[in-house]
């Protein structure tokens, strides 16, 4: 992980040792924050909305941030201010769950049901990768090459402002929904049983949703749009560790920046000089993985 | 402290509450109250509003007038937690998509208590071991819950409720699909709970016979008003339940326990011949599907007519199979139509007149019924025609009159139309 252009520790005593190490050890760090993000988005997302299919991009807001990511970059902004293209992301995808919200509780008394968010959510999501497709083909050569690389997802360490701020993001992130967990448990049995044991379902949704869609929002903004991690991740340590969210948060979170890391490092590695997006490693080496495990343990994660 | 406040204020009431769903009100007006240690069932037809009753007083629905007060206090003015420990909710049937096991399900119950810093600590799990002994489900603890059998499920669900250690538990139908054994063994977990913690129960329940057992107090609910409250003896009564049920129903008393048992009359219909006898009913616009439906089912045969084709009385009487006279859609119904419905109802045995609205088009259906009184055969008018009069100069209106004072007879429910119809056929 850790390893010179081959594998294995990089000599130390060499100015260009170091060097590399340090490289590498941001890199490790970012895949750490990004993937810890993605899945316990991933793990808020499912409680709440009760749904194995349940993401960070079910409710279109990987694809809101991506947009506002997208527009960040091509307007040149990320590289003058390095704080924008988070900050930007992040709005842009509250900016999305707020519309998904709003259209999903038309007509039902300010309480959507799970089916109209995640319709809504997945139609919105498609809207907002229509926009970035719309605005890549009108690019510039330039600004075409970096938001297609940024969307292939990478984790190569961003400005250590961005790093500092948005990990510190990620870390209250996971702190907040770590501290709702037990919430989360009464809400995987709905929102009324939730409301008749005494738990203010609307507010835990409202905060549960904010601070997944922080996290999701800050990973894009980080690393681009990696599928995968935030799907999967949280099933198999569902399957591995039970769904009782008071271990389930750190677990997956846990679980999620290890399995980026090591993704990362084959991505580099694999066909070294050439690096893989590390987006199409998760699917492809985690891909048949998590199915071995979800076929043997299932019935320990979902009904 | 409890104790104090029950000496003043009932566990539940109900003052004036209108309640229901945007746009859409199902209580009007409803008051009530539970006094501690009450076992009270919550009865009435489909859709009167039990369960939307029972979500008021949970404060999951918002009254749009009247207040809902549990222990004199305001039940949306207590803080959610502080609700949890006071009113305590089994729903109809508890889904846990995620494999929970019971024992973490039952933990549930204590999030609220615990607040969000807190940890389960070892009173909490006294609490919960508690419940669990109490519904006995200790011995399925590492079970998953959804794997349990359906009684086994609901007295999980009870277990975790009680893990709130409420002072008024409600049970929305929780026990109406439970096998007879497990149905007894939850209600006598209940019944222990009203008798030795007096525990204030409130029952939402369709089976009448079960409720009158086991309740000191019945609530009966219809069309989102309150129709009887008192003991069992006092609200079932057959007049009254035949009327809000819009059946038959008997009430008899067991010779043995003298408990109450509320039953259709099912044993008649079993030797209903039938009638031989053939009613033709004016309708159109949907007002005569109803009748079509009760009149098969006391065994007459059914004509009726003159309908509009693609009216949806005539599509129903197709549907149905009856004899029907038919115009063409959207024209007024011509003479030599209703010639044809008189020949039907030449050989029908009386005439029922529906809520059909009466405009210019379909006046003339009510010379049938006239028809019908002139050859000396019964004729039943729904009542109120004035109210869906469009003809010029209420000419229908003017019309059923005429008929009344030439001895047609008024109805206003189907319940009520056939006894009207059987004694004036015998």
């Amino acid at each position: 992980m850790l390893g010179p252009s081959g594998i294995g520790l990089p000599d130390m005593s060499q100015p260009a040792g170091a060097s590399i190490m340090a490289l590498r050890f941001g890199r490790m760090l970012m895949g750490l924050f990004v993937g810890a993000a993605l899945s316990a988005s991933g793990v808020v997302f499912q409680a709440l909305l009760r749904n194995p299919l349940a993401e960070p991009y079910v409710l279109g807001v990987s694809g809101g941030a991506g947009l506002g990511a997208t527009v960040s970059i091509l307007a040149g902004t990320s590289l003058a201010m390095p704080l924008s293209l988070p900050v930007t992301a992040f709005v842009s995808a509250v900016l999305t769950l707020m519309t998904v919200y709003g259209i999903a509780s038309q007509g039902s008394g300010g309480s959507p049901s799970v089916y109209s968010l995640i319709l809504s959510g997945v139609i919105v999501s498609a809207i907002c990768s229509s926009l970035i497709m719309f605005l890549v083909s009108t690019a510039s050569v330039e600004g075409l090459h970096n938001v297609i690389w940024w969307m292939l997802g990478n984790l190569q360490p961003v400005s250590l402002q961005q790093q500092l701020f948005s990990s510190s993001l990620v870390l209250c992130g996971i702190a907040g929904i770590w501290l709702l967990a037990s919430r989360f448990n009464a809400m995987t049995l709905g929102r009324e049983m939730a409301h008749y044991q005494g738990i203010n379902a609307g507010a835990v949704i409202l905060a549960g949703l904010l601070l997944a869609t922080l996290l999701a929002a800050t990973a894009v903004s980080m690393a681009g749009m990696i599928g995968f991690v935030g799907l999967i991740v949280p099933h198999v340590m569902r399957a591995m560790f039970g769904p009782d969210h008071r271990r389930l948060v750190p677990l997956a979170s846990l679980g999620g920046g290890a399995f980026l890391v090591l993704c990362d490092a084959l991505a580099r590695t694999v066909l070294a000089p050439v690096e893989i997006p590390v987006g199409v490693v998760t699917a492809l080496a985690g891909g048949p993985f998590f199915l071995l495990i979800l076929q043997r343990r299932m019935k320990q994660a979902w009904n | 402290m409890i104790e104090q406040r029950s000496a003043e204020s009932p566990a539940l009431a109900f003052r004036e509450v209108s309640s229901g769903y945007r746009g859409r009100e199902v209580l009007h007006g409803v008051s009530f109250s539970i006094a501690e240690g009450e076992f009270v069932s919550l009865i009435g037809p489909n859709g009167c509003g039990k369960s939307t009753l029972l979500k008021t007083a949970a404060a999951l629905v918002r009254p749009s007038s009247g207040s809902v007060l549990v222990y004199g206090r305001d039940v949306r003015q207590l803080r959610h937690a502080e609700r949890a420990s006071l009113v305590g909710v089994v729903p109809q049937k508890l889904e846990s998509p995620m494999s929970f096991s019971v024992g973490e399900l039952v933990m549930n119950g204590r999030t609220s208590a615990m607040g969000l810093f807190g940890r389960p600590g070892p009173e909490d799990e006294d609490i919960v071991e508690r419940a669990m002994i109490y519904t006995d489900v200790l011995d399925l603890r590492d079970r998953y819950f959804m794997e349990l059998s359906g009684g086994e499920q609901q007295r999980v669900a009870l277990a975790m409720v009680l893990a709130q250690e409420p002072r008024i538990v409600m049970l929305d139908e929780s026990i109406a699909h439970l096998d007879i054994n497990h149905r007894q063994e939850v209600l006598q977990i209940l019944m222990n709970l009203n008798r030795d913690r007096q525990m204030t129960v409130v029952l939402v329940s369709h089976d009448l016979t079960l409720s009158a057992q086991i309740s000191d107090r019945l609530l009966l609910l219809h069309a989102g008003r309150l129709a009887a409250s008192g003991t069992p003896g006092e609200v079932l009564r057959p007049e009254l339940l035949s009327r809000i049920y819009q059946c038959d129903l008997q009430v008899h008393k067991d010779p043995w326990n003298g408990e109450l048992q509320v039953t259709g009359d099912l044993s008649l219909l079993r030797h209903r011949k039938p009638q031989g006898k053939r009613v033709h009913v004016i309708a159109g616009g949907g007002s005569g599907i109803e009748l079509y439906r009760r009149l098969l089912l006391e065994g007459y045969s059914v004509s009726t007519g003159v309908l509009n084709r693609l009216d949806s009385d005539a599509e129903a009487a197709r549907a149905l199979d009856l004899e029907v006279v038919l115009e063409q859609p959207f024209s007024a119904v011509s003479e030599a139509r209703c010639r044809d419905a008189s020949t039907l109802v030449e050989s029908s045995v009386a005439v029922v007149v529906a809520e059909v609205p009466f405009g210019s088009g379909n006046l003339i259906n009510l010379s049938l019924a006239e028809e019908s009184l002139r050859q000396g055969k019964p004729v039943f008018l729904a009542a109120g025609t004035g109210s869906r009069d469009y003809t010029e100069g209420l000419a229908a209106e003017r019309k059923t009159d005429e008929l009344v004072a030439r001895g047609a007879r008024i109805w206003s429910s189907v319940h009520e139309l056939i006894p009207l119809l059987q004694q004036s056929l015998q």
